[in-house]
């Protein structure tokens, strides 16, 4: 017994020497670290050492002065870092954090200065031109660190590592990894959070805390699931009628001027936003202005026409439906800046066109069976947003269960399983993962249908360990992994509202975050998705999820406290 | 096919109407149709001779709720549809609190704090609806409030008036079973002070009675205890991460004062690591590892119940802790007891070849030397299944058991005699589905998976396979949250409103075979409770989609 418990004292030293390492999430493509301790003087600054400085950088510059001063967050080791006062006392000052564009992207201060584009202009730039790359450096002799980026986008990111290095004790906050060497950018173009905000509202501010908290791990695509068939709260100019009848109360809309905010938050946060108008399934809000264009609307019993209620689908034979669904995705499509829209297509169910006399009809007088029909529709729907400059954003269905023309740039999204991903990448069409098996932040919550004592379709829960595990490139062969954009962790909401946002999507979501960023391989050289890899994730991401709580979003604590302050000790097998 | 629904969803909306939302449903309640408005003047009166503060706080926060909860009721309109009848309808000016010929007037704090049998949480409600005053009768303060509770269900809110449907109306109930209680674990993740009191709140309006605060574990020591305070100094979170002395009795008088007993578990001999950061010598495996040799979950470290010192420091512990609260009731744990620890403690192995007795035997001797200490305190002591059903102990039945591991093992418990309190894993555990919460673990899901919804609590039966006799041991039950992946994060979001599943079970009593308590009818009131919760400051869930909300029976499995 004595020699176990020296064992284990023994073992708790190492690993508290182990956490000093960097608490940076996701982690960087190279990182280099010293031992050497650092600390902001009173008088830390950062600037911008170039001309013409967008104001949104100017505003992410104030919000990184203002979360380095609040963030407040001692070491997660068992003393908290009160061992380390009188190193850091000693320690250098670090006066400044200096930002610099590197030609290509912008003016040295010496000359006429031109308009650097923005963070936002970068931001929403097509997928796969933004640039996000970068490099941080931290010296350990107080003179300045610096983030060198081609573009603000890249600055941006920059700064959110940096507020990641610095930790705060007896009112002093420093850094003990000094020299800190950083080159990096991310794996993956796309990387994404999907929030469904018609199973149940959310307030705009419930939006922009949530893409506060995706910038802080990098997230960059902000996939708005925005009307089903429960509820339609999205304003659109020309459309007004819609929302009149079908968001559940006059204020839970998101009017124009909502969506402008929404949309530039994002954007000044380094976020794209793809919105998702679902069709032709998932309608049947639709319906409470337009009965005319859904098909077994609010039909009983709704397990015969729809995976959950209510039933109702738009009726996609029908020209006047067709041309109505095209105008209003174009009216959508014109509110955002996005070149990315998604247009839905899960879960089409063929008995309610069986049922409905009026898709029957149409099927009758065109001679088009249901697939053609369905053909067409998304072709005149995708033609309707393509001309506004949007590329197509499907669900997975849409290639593997139909028979459906498809632009060839268009995306396919994976959500049933993740064993479908080689199915789409046989078809050659490009793919962001969202499997419910590994990414459904809603799943192992319990069925919500009434007088059902069951579990949810998609138990069990997918834990943080669980998402993290994930391969983008499984059962892929090399050619085809450049179909490959990237993923994003999903919220269903039947059972979700801003009672639950915060706890239940993070610090989950963040997984993915750095599956995406970081890719296979960890800047120590080994592989991420395996047990050491994720041994050494799980107190970067209890220093993510105290900063969370720190800036105001309630993210979960993911283990005992104690255990948070003793990395690995609390592992299955210590 | 739609008219069809549309008469269907017409049918439902008008039964629901018709009987109250409210949670847990009253054991009678006899209503018309009328509509009555809330009279802007509208006040509550006592009758009492004298009226405690308490009552008059209560009394307070009921005319605060009939003005801030503005709940629209749960149909599609949100009530507007009920605005012509306002026209017609009266005003209800007042609201009278009455006690019984003969009752005494004690403060709803001392009722609180009775012993089970003898709270009188039972009220009567009249509401006539020609406009006069409405009136709640009890043999008690407690239960008034609870009546307070009740009334403030009622009232909805269309076109800036507050009104209600069903008077004139009667309302006659009482609790099935004494102990209706909410256990919170504060110990793997700190709660501040805050976050229990608006737990407590959230327990009283559906009139849970029992805070059973699982205070300290292996993890954290957060409770300062005055005569010996090395504990908390050693092994709380942080300086900040404690419950003085002074949290304490504010903890126990909001409570009380809300109709809430608030009974501390000490759980011993297992669960005590944290001990061992101020007293090692006590602590046997102390840190071991591997952890899972020693414990169930890290770290390891358990009393030495076979040391006479152990034995006389827990005696002083439990008699400082057990003094400071104004409960009849106290437990000392007493799961998960590790025999591998104690066998590999040389110290232990020491003892028990000094004194001659099997581990049991020593278990005993610690547990009849704690209990005596915490009965000449007047408390009566409770205790976890595996006291009475995994180890040779000689605990009289007077002490109450928790039943935790699982439902089927209370028929045993039950067998040996002792009254029981269901808290069953299978039932009613709070955190389960949430995944293994170990690290280097990629696969395993939590212990008790899957998530225990309300449906799966509220389908529980608190006298399944017990005889009639054995019936009368049960006390009733309560709904746990361990803390391992919960913090103030998620507290609300992870309690509400599934906890309020069970007060109805308690409350309520029978099972889902009676006409009145089934899964159907139950969740129109839930999402009530929830929508009031919420409004409250509760981050209360939602159970559906708002849709579904709004169309009571719509989203069933079979709609």
């Amino acid at each position: 017994m004595a020699t176990s418990a020296t064992m284990f004292v023994k073992l708790a030293f190492l690993l508290s020497f182990l956490s000093s390492a960097s608490a940076l999430w996701p982690i960087p493509r190279q990182l280099s670290t010293g031992n050497i301790t650092v600390r902001l003087a009173s008088s830390f600054g950062i600037h911008a050492n170039f001309a013409g400085a967008p104001s949104d950088l100017n505003d992410a510059i104030s919000r990184t002065m203002s979360i380095i001063k609040t963030d407040q967050l001692a070491p997660l080791v068992i003393d908290r870092g009160a061992s380390l006062i009188p190193t850091i006392q000693k320690a250098k000052q670090l006066t400044s954090l200096t930002l610099e564009l590197s030609s290509s992207g912008g003016n040295p201060k010496t000359t006429v200065a031109t308009s650097v584009p923005s963070i936002s202009e970068e931001a929403v730039k097509a997928i796969g031109e933004r640039d996000e790359s970068y490099t941080l450096s931290v010296p350990g002799d107080g003179s300045s660190a610096t983030i060198k980026a081609n573009t603000t986008l890249g600055l941006l990111r920059g700064m959110t590592t940096f507020t990641q290095l610095l930790f705060t004790v007896d009112n002093m906050i420093f850094t003990s990894e000094a020299p800190v060497e950083i080159t990096d950018s991310p794996a993956f173009p796309f990387r994404g959070f999907m929030l469904d905000t018609a199973r149940n509202f959310f307030p705009v501010s419930d939006i922009k805390r949530t893409l506060d908290a995706m910038s802080w791990s990098k997230i960059n695509q902000f996939h708005w699931h925005v009307t089903d068939s429960q509820s339609f709260p999205l304003q659109i100019p020309g459309f007004m009628e819609l929302s009149q009848k079908a968001a559940y109360t006059a204020s839970s809309v998101y009017t124009p001027s909502d969506v402008s905010d929404i949309v530039s938050y994002a954007a000044e946060r380094g976020i794209d936003v793809l919105i998702e108008i679902d069709t032709p399934g998932h309608t049947a809000a639709i319906s409470k202005s337009h009965p005319e264009h859904i098909a077994c609307n609010e039909a009983t019993p709704w397990a015969n026409f729809a995976n959950e209620p209510p039933a109702g689908q738009l009726r996609l034979a029908s020209d006047a439906t067709t041309n109505f669904t095209a105008s209003m995705l174009a009216a959508v499509a014109k509110m955002f800046p996005s070149t990315l829209m998604s247009t839905g297509g899960d879960e089409l169910n063929v008995n309610c066109y069986t049922q409905d006399n009026e898709t029957q009809a149409s099927l009758n007088a065109s001679g088009l069976t249901l697939e053609q029909a369905l053909s067409k529709f998304t072709v005149t729907t995708h033609a309707a947003i393509e001309k506004l400059g949007k590329t197509p954003v499907v669900w997975e269905e849409m290639v593997l269960e139909h028979n459906v023309t498809l632009a060839n740039d268009t995306i396919a999204m994976v959500w049933i399983s993740s064993d479908d991903v080689a199915a789409v990448a046989a078809k050659g069409f490009r793919i962001v993962h969202g499997p419910s098996d590994f990414f459904y932040l809603d799943c192992g919550g319990g069925e919500w249908v009434g007088v059902d004592i069951g579990n949810s379709w998609c138990d069990p829960f997918k834990t943080w360990q669980k998402a993290y595990s994930f391969d983008p490139f499984a059962n892929l062969s090399e050619a085809q992994q450049s179909l490959i954009l990237g993923g994003e962790q999903l919220l269903w909401t039947e059972q979700s509202s801003p009672s639950n946002l915060d706890p239940i999507v993070w610090p989950r979501a963040a997984t993915s975050a750095e599956v995406f960023w970081t890719g296979a391989t960890l800047p120590d050289g080994s592989q991420r998705n395996t047990p050491a890899g994720s041994d050494t994730a799980l107190p970067r991401l209890h220093d993510l999820q105290f900063r969370m709580v720190a800036r105001g979003v309630n993210a979960i604590p993911l283990q005992p406290q104690w255990c948070a302050v003793r990395p690995g000790v609390c592992d299955l097998t210590a | 096919m739609q008219n069809h629904y549309i008469v269907f969803a017409f049918l439902l909306t008008f039964l629901v109407h018709n009987s109250c939302a409210l949670w847990p449903r009253p054991a009678s309640v006899t209503s018309a149709n009328d509509t009555l408005l809330l009279s802007s003047s509208f006040a509550i009166h006592s009758e009492l001779k004298t009226t405690p503060s308490d009552l008059q706080d209560a009394i307070t926060r009921t005319k605060g709720f009939l003005k801030t909860d503005k709940l629209g009721r749960l149909v599609v309109g949100r009530g507007t549809s009920d605005i012509p009848t306002f026209k017609s309808a009266k005003s209800l000016p007042s609201l009278t609190l009455r006690l019984s010929e003969g009752s005494t007037v004690q403060s709803i704090a001392n009722e609180a704090v009775a012993n089970l049998s003898e709270r009188q949480e039972g009220y009567s409600i009249s509401i006539p609806s020609d406009g006069t005053a409405a009136i709640i009768t009890a043999n008690s303060t407690l239960g008034l409030l609870r009546g307070l509770t009740t009334f403030e269900q009622l009232w909805y809110m269309a076109g800036g008036q507050t009104y209600m449907i069903g008077a004139p109306m009667e309302i006659v109930d009482e609790p099935v079973y004494h102990y209706r209680g909410f256990m919170l674990d504060t110990a793997r993740n700190f709660y501040p002070v805050a976050d229990i009191k608006r737990s407590l709140d959230a327990m009283s309006w559906v009139k849970l009675n029992t805070f059973y605060w699982h205070v300290v574990d292996s993890q954290s020591f957060p409770l300062e205890v005055s005569e010996f305070p090395e504990l908390s100094i050693a092994a709380a979170y942080s300086a900040s991460d404690v419950y003085s002395e002074n949290d304490v009795q504010d903890i126990i008088n909001y409570a009380a004062e809300r109709g809430i007993d608030v009974i501390l578990e000490l759980d011993t001999p297992g669960h005590t690591t944290a001990i061992g950061f101020s007293h090692p010598e006590h602590i046997a495996c102390n840190l071991a590892s591997p952890w899972s040799d020693f414990a169930s979950e890290p770290p390891a470290g358990q009393l030495r119940l076979a040391s006479p010192s152990t034995v006389n420091f827990t005696v002083d512990l439990m008699q400082a802790v057990s003094s400071k609260f104004r409960s009849q009731f106290f437990s000392t744990g007493g799961d998960e007891v590790n025999t591998n620890c104690y066998t590999q403690d040389s110290e232990t192995q020491k003892e028990l070849n000094a004194s001659g007795l099997t581990l049991d035997e020593a278990l005993n001797n610690f547990l009849m030397a704690t209990h005596d200490v915490l009965r000449s305190g007047g408390k009566n002591p409770i205790v976890k299944e595996d006291m009475v059903l995994k180890h040779n102990t000689s605990l009289p039945n007077s002490t109450i058991v928790v039943v935790w591991i699982s439902s089927d093992d209370a028929k045993a418990v039950a067998e040996k005699g002792f009254r029981i309190i269901h808290q069953p894993s299978d039932f009613f555990y709070l955190d389960c589905g949430g995944g293994g919460w170990l690290g280097d673990d990629i696969t395993l899901n939590s212990w008790c998976d899957p998530f225990k919804t309300w449906q799966k609590i509220y389908s529980f039966d608190p006298l399944a396979n017990l005889t009639a006799d054995e019936a009368s041991l049960v006390l009733g039950g309560q709904i746990p949250l361990w803390s391992e992946q919960s913090g103030p994060e998620n507290l609300d979001s992870i309690a509400w409103p599934r906890t309020a599943s069970a007060a109805e079970v308690f409350w309520t009593g029978g099972t889902l075979d009676d006409p009145l308590r089934n899964l159907s009818s139950a969740l129109p009131r839930l999402h009530d409770v929830r929508y009031r919760m919420v409004q409250r400051g509760v981050n209360a869930i939602h159970l559906q989609p708002e849709f579904c909300a709004l169309r009571p029976g719509a989203c069933d499995l079979d709609a």
